[in-house]
């Protein structure tokens, strides 16, 4: 007998396999995550309920859930922007630490009232998150230097940079800690409600921005297009060179947003490794939510669920929390796989001997 | 003085073994076509890996070959994601560095208090008892652990593999012009899951040597960057192999550098014309974070002046990096 597996381009997606993929995606990664937890012999279930269940039933845990959840819809919002030009930005982790420590600059150093003072600290974010993903975007659109590359390494500078000021430069009075001193009442997000700052806000806008700008503009259109088929927009006159510049330097501006509002409202004052990879988990975020800007918020909120959860988790039953970082990699997996089946049909035929060859002659004594 | 440029120097070798092996495996897979961001992950789960053998076995080379393999594992996934499913390889890529992280951070927490005695430094095969004797370079160059002389050795079947044997030029065909390369009767297929694997086999090396010679101890994160820096070697060198040593032992001088950059100084005297202006400036550039930019900064130069000033011939980024390769009609 033989298998013969057929892979024929899909020509349409079928409305179970489009609106199921995300979801399934996830029960899978969960699915297979739990196998970690079972070597390490914890029960899954009960894991997972502490992850889940206590960190959406309790207030804790959910102002937590929510403040997690700013940076990461930002920054998902970072890497979703470009990714609608056709560009990768995988660098959104240099770009929110290169915007929270404008912010912060200007936090400790300049004494105006906090009306004045936050939305100064955030615009110097922007300007700088703008100029550090403008870099690989200027290198792309002008001399097409891979983005993909440059944005990566500029992630690593940044990272140096920013250990380097808080070793020196920024570097807070007392102790020996890579950290900053606090900042002062003036610097501080205001609260919201239930511990959850108004970085919230900075954030749902930021959707609401973006969601705005890809339906209804016809800006949101070119960078639709340009990132359809970048050739023919530029016959139908589109700037590719303006379109990337754009999408980049607006992303590069947003995951600043995230870096200096985690910085000003979460943790009061910067530390040296305050981001746990946020613009890294942007990548999965941006995926998941790809087909929209809201869409873009509801991972980020799944995320940030995931990242409280894990350290109630850790807590609880001693597992490392970086069963996290598994499952965010195991969604990405699946949801490629996914994306695979998507675009093709994949069918499995049981045949008798081979196809094409005449049978052959078979011996009597057999 | 001496003493500290022969130490300086040894500490160079080792860092250079490092970024050597996972350069090695980066530049062949890129060569076929794939890029491979998942280095760092590899590494560390060959870190992890030929760590816990080490420790359970006893064994160095036991634990390096469980480290080449479990890279090899994490890189089947990549090979299969991207070749076979035709996904974005910057996606799975990163996909991967996540996933060796995770799995390592968590299964590796309870490893951090073992130790073991790593690689023994030994002399260079024949000669090495000769030319130890060498002042300042003997004991760097000559008396050194093995995987740092089999990195080197490696280095050179690399080089003639991709560019004097049949399957190595195949390789560099099939990262070039894949339609081409399959008309002319190559497996696309077949060469671009060789060439990964073999990539991963040398991440999983990379991270080996890490753990069970250059600092003989397992910390969750200890590549610390070190297989982004061998995907940026790969672009400073220009995807050439011999390029690549001198790319290695540059990056590897700078590893070293920042590490001893407290005990150098290179200021100039305070009655020196314009010390003022100059010494604050070296101090800035010697600080050990400022350092560590440097690689990154001189591969995106490099990358740019390269792009801009040169054709692609020169370049030889491989012409169809990034591209999932399927055929028209059956």
């Amino acid at each position: 007998m033989n298998v013969a597996v057929n892979v024929d381009a899909r020509e349409d997606i079928p409305a179970w396999l489009a609106y199921g993929t995300p979801v399934f995606t996830v029960l899978a990664a969960l699915a297979v995550s739990a196998i970690a937890l079972v070597v390490l012999d914890v029960n899954p279930v009960a894991a997972y309920r502490t992850m889940f269940v206590e960190t959406l039933v309790t207030e804790f845990g959910l102002s937590e859930t929510l403040t997690k959840a700013i940076p990461l819809i930002l920054t998902g919002l970072a890497v979703y922007l470009p990714l609608k030009a056709g560009l990768f930005n995988i660098g959104a982790e240099g770009q929110l630490v290169a915007g929270a420590l404008a912010g912060t600059w200007i936090g400790l150093n300049v004494s105006l009232p906090g009306l004045a003072l936050i939305p100064l600290m955030f615009v110097a974010a922007a300007v700088a998150g703008g100029i550090w993903a403008g870099i690989p975007a200027y290198l792309r659109a002008k001399w097409d230097v891979n983005e993909i590359i440059t944005s990566l390494l500029l992630t690593f500078v940044a990272l140096e940079i920013q250990s380097y000021l808080l070793r020196g430069p920024m570097q807070g009075g007392t102790g020996n800690f890579p950290q900053s001193d606090r900042f002062s009442e003036a610097a501080t997000i205001p609260e919201l409600f239930g511990g959850v700052h108004a970085g919230l806000l900075a954030a749902l806008c930021m959707v609401v921005v973006t969601y705005v700008l890809m339906t209804r503009t016809r800006l949101g259109f070119e960078i639709t297009f340009v990132g359809s088929n970048d050739e023919a927009a530029q016959q139908a006159g589109m700037s590719k060179f303006y379109v990337y510049l754009l999408v980049f330097v607006v992303g590069g501006a947003f995951a600043a947003m995230g870096g200096i509002s985690e910085i000003a409202g979460a943790q009061g004052r910067y530390r040296a490794g305050f981001e746990p990879g946020y613009g890294f988990t942007a990548i999965p975020v941006a995926l998941l939510g790809r087909n929209s800007a809201f869409k873009v918020m509801l991972a980020g909120l799944f995320f940030a669920v995931l990242f409280v959860g894990g350290s109630s988790m850790e807590v609880a039953f001693g597992v490392p929390a970086a069963l996290v970082e598994i499952i965010q990699a195991l969604v990405i997996l699946f949801l490629i796989t996914a994306e695979f089946f998507k675009s093709y049909r994949v069918g499995i035929d049981l045949k008798r001997g081979p196809a094409e060859t005449p049978a052959q002659p078979q011996r009597g004594d057999d | 003085m001496v003493s500290f440029i022969a130490g300086l120097l040894d500490a160079t070798v080792q860092a250079a073994t490092v970024l050597l092996l996972a350069g090695m495996g980066e530049l062949i897979s890129e060569r076929a076509g794939v890029l491979n961001l998942g280095v760092e992950g590899m590494m560390l789960v060959g870190a992890l890996g030929g760590f816990i053998t080490t420790v359970l076995t006893g064994s160095h080379w036991l634990g390096f070959g469980v480290g080449i393999l479990l890279g090899m594992v994490l890189a089947l996934v990549h090979a299969f994601l991207c070749i076979t499913l035709k996904s974005n390889q910057v996606i799975s890529g990163v996909m991967l560095t996540l996933l060796g992280t995770g799995l390592t951070t968590f299964f590796g927490s309870g490893w951090v208090e073992e130790s073991i005695d790593g690689f023994p430094q030994i002399l260079f095969p024949l000669v090495g008892q000769y030319l130890v004797g060498i002042p300042v370079i003997g004991e760097a160059l000559f008396r050194s652990t093995a995987t740092d002389y089999l990195a080197l050795g490696l280095l050179v079947v690399v080089w003639y593999f991709l560019h004097h044997s049949n399957l190595g030029l195949e390789m560099i065909a099939v990262g070039e012009d894949p339609e081409m390369a399959d008309t002319m009767g190559v497996s696309v297929f077949r060469l671009r899951y060789l060439a990964v694997l073999i990539g991963g086999g040398f991440a999983g090396a990379a991270g080996a040597h890490l753990s069970l010679a250059f600092s003989q101890l397992w910390v969750p994160g200890m590549t610390a960057g070190r297989g982004w820096i061998a995907v940026a070697l790969v672009i400073f060198a220009q995807w050439r192999p011999r390029r690549m040593l001198v790319g290695a032992y540059l990056f590897g001088l700078l590893d070293a550098l920042r590490i001893r950059s407290q005990s150098i100084s290179l200021t100039v005297g305070p009655d020196a014309p314009l010390a003022g202006v100059i010494n604050p400036v070296v101090e800035f550039l010697m600080t050990p974070q400022i350092m560590g930019t440097y690689p990154y900064l001189a591969t995106i130069i490099v990358l740019a002046y390269a792009v801009i000033r040169t054709k692609s011939d020169q370049l030889a980024v491989p012409s169809a990096l990034l591209q999932s390769y399927s055929r028209e009609t059956d």
